[in-house]
């Protein structure tokens, strides 16, 4: 029925409908052989009216795009914002998308630089040849928990769990919150007779990576039945996504208890419990953040070429023993000089600036001589085979 | 007594009760009827009304102009998604509206070749795929192959997502419209694409509308596909080949975090989102209905 002139009448047609019925207020005219995506790019502005003046015209800058690991995110976000100001030509845009994704948008080089919490595997490293690992800050987690004493109060105390309690609390040997071993350990709180309910993450995550690993080092059973990955099979207990999904569900259950970053059981004031470290000292990381400090230090000296180690289960004194370095990724060998250059600029103004964003915001930040080695391998960074 | 009415009678008295039986039944349905149609409607008020009451707290005219903000700085906004979701869904019209018109069209005029099968079929396949595998698709065929997320990225995802909603209500709107209608422009003489254009089109524009509508406010609150794609900026930016804010990405950005702060502006974006589309739904019924006058007032 349809002659050809016809079809094409009709795609005029939709195209000039596309005008009307997209953007109703503009009312691009005529000319409807123009790139309909064009038409649209200069219609968009006029639907929000009341833009001069609007902040960071970002024409003209160098657009760094990143992506990676959800823990560094609110610092991130903080230190591409301030950075923005420092160095107005070039704008860092952070997307948290987690550490997998991270690892996978940097090797597959949609991104210019990456970020995750866990440490690159071998098979890692080898997809994505040249890639280096720096790290950023560490950050610490603790075992949010809720419970209801037996005169129907919540326990707010911190909580002390010993050396291999809380592995044997996720492996599902410890199942009561008065078992001795916890009673001992608080003899200020009068713990009831109530099961404990594990809560861990059910999205594959960086926390669970260095929670797991902390488990393994402390725990030989738990390394040979679970073992330390992003995710992993959990014995026992509920599982939530992301920290917010943990920690809502330990928060509406009475007698649960599960793992979240520091930052998050400070900002949420939820009561927590922390491990008591190698040494047999209990370091309350929430006061003192120095513990985490502390126990990069303890593996400092072995951070070897790769600027990567698992700070777990420190030995030191004061050091606190569920912790871990979270990184930024990048290739050795840039092939774009400029954006090579800012990077490194950039990464030089978050180690020695930045690290009061960091401490504000329950991170903690590099202790001297990691922060010396970092430093080592950015200038060594280079470009199409030249130094930076 | 009752012997002694008359047979007409009986039957009157027998009709005036029946006649009873049925208006109260009638009420009663009519009742139900009622309460389904408010149970229907309380969702839609409820999350409306929990909306509004989580996130007004947040507006302000900054929250309008200004860009986002880290934690622990006051003040900040999402004109960067505002704009940035125009755009996204602007690339997705474009895309999608001619595409999906012209073989609405082509379904109507020629239901049963194997193309118009074809078509039909493969829309409602496409209708029912997740969105986050149109996410996928598009990082695939956009992202990967430039090396770099893009504007232009997530509207192709939305392009994809919007196409059988378009394509399938104009088409049920064309089928519409009386044959007579069509019979007649031609019987006049009237080329097809004359009677297309001019008959067809005007005579189902307000269903058409509604049907492009429906598509805009499904694909303006995808969070998923824009993940891998338009990727999220909290920068301003208009350009379509960078990574660019959508609305729903910065909703899932602040909802996800562990402050207070972020969370009450994810209920506030969701709010501008909801305002954005409702507003620009009744927008649409006005011009469809001013469309509708127009035509029978002629």
């Amino acid at each position: 029925m349809f002659k050809s002139s016809g079809l094409i009448a009709l795609l005029m047609m939709a195209f000039a409908l596309f005008a009307a019925a997209c953007a109703p207020t503009a009312a691009p005219t005529s000319a409807p052989v123009v790139q309909t995506v064009v038409v649209k790019e200069t219609a968009a502005p006029q639907v929000i009216t009341a833009t001069p003046g609007a902040p960071a015209p970002a024409s003209g800058s160098l657009a760094m795009n990143g992506a990676g690991a959800t823990f560094p995110f609110p610092l991130y976000s903080k230190w591409f914002y301030d950075y923005a100001f420092v160095d107005p030509t070039v704008k860092f845009n952070y997307q948290s998308i987690g550490s997998g994704g991270g690892i996978a948008q940097i090797t597959a080089k949609t991104v210019d630089f990456g970020a995750s919490d866990a440490i690159l595997n071998d098979e890692q490293l080898a997809k994505a040849a040249g890639i280096q690992m720096f790290p950023t800050v560490a950050g610490a987690e603790v075992l949010a928990y809720n419970l209801l004493g037996e005169d129907g109060k919540p326990i707010t105390a911190l909580l002390k769990l010993p050396y291999t309690a809380t592995a044997d609390i996720f492996l599902g040997k410890i199942t009561k919150w008065n078992d001795p071993i916890l009673q001992q350990a608080n003899p200020d709180i009068k713990l009831p007779a109530k099961d404990i309910i594990v809560v861990h993450r059910s999205d594959g995550s960086g926390t669970t990576y260095i929670f797991t690993d902390y488990l393994s080092k402390v725990s030989p059973e738990w390394k040979e039945k679970v073992g330390n990955a992003t995710s992993v099979k959990w014995p026992t207990g509920l599982g939530g996504k992301g920290n917010e999904g943990v920690s809502g569900l330990v928060s509406q259950n009475d007698g649960a208890i599960g793992y979240v970053e520091l930052a998050y059981a400070l900002t949420n004031k939820l009561p927590y419990g922390i491990p008591q470290n190698k040494a047999g000292e209990y370091v309350d990381v929430g006061k003192t953040p120095e513990g985490v400090q502390q126990a990069m230090s303890d593996f400092g000296a072995n951070l070897g070429d790769k600027l990567a180690i698992s700070i777990v289960d420190a030995p030191g004194k004061n050091s606190y023993p569920i912790a871990g370095y979270t990184y930024l990724l990048n290739y050795m060998n840039q092939e774009d000089c400029t954006k090579g250059k800012k990077f490194v600029e950039f990464f030089k103004w978050a180690l020695t600036e930045g690290t009061k964003d960091a401490t504000d915001l329950k991170y903690v930040p590099l202790p001297d001589d990691v922060k010396q080695q970092v430093l080592g391998k950015l200038d060594k960074m280079t470009c199409k085979g030249n130094p930076l | 007594m009752e012997s002694a009415l008359s047979p007409v009678r009986a039957a009157q008295h027998r009709a005036r009760s029946n006649y009873r039986t049925r208006q109260i039944v009638n009420r009663v349905m009519l009742a139900l009827c009622g309460l389904a149609a408010l149970i229907a409607v309380i969702p839609l008020v409820w999350i409306l009304g929990y909306v509004v009451q989580r996130g007004v707290g947040a507006l302000s005219l900054d929250f309008f102009t200004q860009l986002p903000t880290p934690v622990g700085v006051p003040g900040g906004g999402i004109l960067n998604a505002i704009v940035g979701s125009a755009i996204v869904v602007g690339i997705a019209c474009a895309i999608s509206i001619p595409v999906s018109l012209t073989a609405a069209f082509y379904v109507y005029a020629r239901p049963n070749t194997l193309l118009g099968t074809l078509i039909r079929f493969s829309t409602d396949v496409l209708s029912g795929v997740p969105s986050i595998i149109m996410g996928i698709f598009a990082y695939t065929v956009f992202v990967l192959t430039q090396g770099h997320f893009s504007a232009l990225s997530g509207g192709f995802a939305l392009a994809i997502i919007m196409t059988p909603i378009v394509l399938r209500t104009t088409e049920e709107m064309l089928k519409l419209v009386p044959k007579t209608l069509r019979d007649g422009s031609l019987a006049l003489g009237a080329a097809d694409w004359r009677t297309a254009l001019n008959v067809l089109l005007p005579a189902a524009m307000s269903g058409v509308i509604t049907g492009i509508m429906l598509g805009i406010a499904r694909v303006a609150g995808e969070a998923a596909p824009m993940l891998f794609t338009a990727f999220g900026n909290p920068f301003f930016s208009t350009a379509l080949d960078q990574p660019i804010a959508t609305l729903p990405h910065q909703i899932y950005v602040y909802a996800i975090s562990p402050y207070r702060d972020w969370q009450d502006k994810a209920w506030a974006t969701a709010l501008v989102l909801i305002a954005l589309v409702m507003g620009l739904e009744i927008i649409a019924r006005g011009v469809a209905s001013w469309q509708e006058r127009k035509l029978r007032g002629r």
